[in-house]
């Protein structure tokens, strides 16, 4: 294998792990709207913030999709990751010691309250770019990936986040209106 | 404020989806920022600043 293939591979196999982190944070944001719409749970103000800030990853890795010689999207989802791990340690701290009277409601998801997996997301983006930095290096000049398939599934997931951040967008009207957030029910429609 | 934070973040994606590369940064700055103030002014306590002092080691 010469130079180029094998530089080609690499190259697939980068977009590939950026690819699997946007499916990964779009399959969190679809099931926190499952969980609110189906269920009934409705988010929280810091919880809202950890959806904005998971949005923000998304928004760092699709920027990171689309360019080959810069890794600005790779620093943007960085900064988001660190704002989603504050967030969410904050509101794990208030989960495990929370102040008299305000305990923590929600539903576990395999066990573990839905602030600690935030926690557990950032942490695992972090740990994500570290390796695909460590294994691939920064950016490559000249690897054709513009006509394969990961393009396609990277457009259509892009597309995809867009709409359920518009979705989010109209729900949090409804919740909040322009006034503070409240979990006892959607504003507008009271 | 929720709602700004939301709708500059979703005006970044769009922007960005148009090819506005710079003027989508920029609506995710101001949505960071808005995010960053927000959370701040949600965890502090009149009472205890951004202190736990129920949360004792």
């Amino acid at each position: 294998m010469n130079a180029t293939g094998a530089a080609s591979i690499v190259g697939i196999l980068d977009r590939l792990i950026l690819v699997l982190m946007l499916a990964v944070f779009a399959a969190v944001l679809t099931a926190a709207m499952v969980m609110q719409y189906a269920l009934g749970e409705i988010p929280c103000p810091l919880c809202l913030l950890q959806r904005v800030a998971m949005f923000g990853c998304c928004f760092g890795l699709i920027v990171q999709l689309r360019s080959d010689d810069s890794e600005r999207g790779t620093g943007i989802a960085l900064i988001f990751a660190v704002l989603l791990l504050v967030i969410s340690v904050r509101q794990t701290l208030l989960d495990l010691f929370p102040r008299p009277g305000h305990e923590y409601i929600g539903s576990a998801v395999l066990g573990i309250h839905l602030p600690v997996w935030s926690v557990i997301i950032a942490v695992a983006l972090l740990f994500g770019f570290a390796i695909r930095l460590a294994l691939f290096g920064g950016t490559r000049n000249g690897v054709d990936t513009e006509r394969g398939p990961l393009r396609s599934i990277a457009h259509l997931l892009g597309i995809y986040v867009i709409a359920i951040c518009a979705i989010n967008f109209l729900s949090v009207i409804a919740q909040c209106g322009l006034d503070q957030c409240h979990t006892s029910g959607y504003r507008l429609l009271q | 404020m929720m709602t700004a934070v939301f709708a500059s973040l979703l005006l970044a994606f769009i922007l960005d989806f148009a090819g506005l590369r710079r003027l989508a940064i920029s609506c995710l700055f101001v949505s960071f920022v808005l995010c960053v103030g927000f959370f701040l002014w949600e965890v502090y306590s009149p009472d205890y600043g951004f202190r736990m002092p129920w949360l004792q080691l």
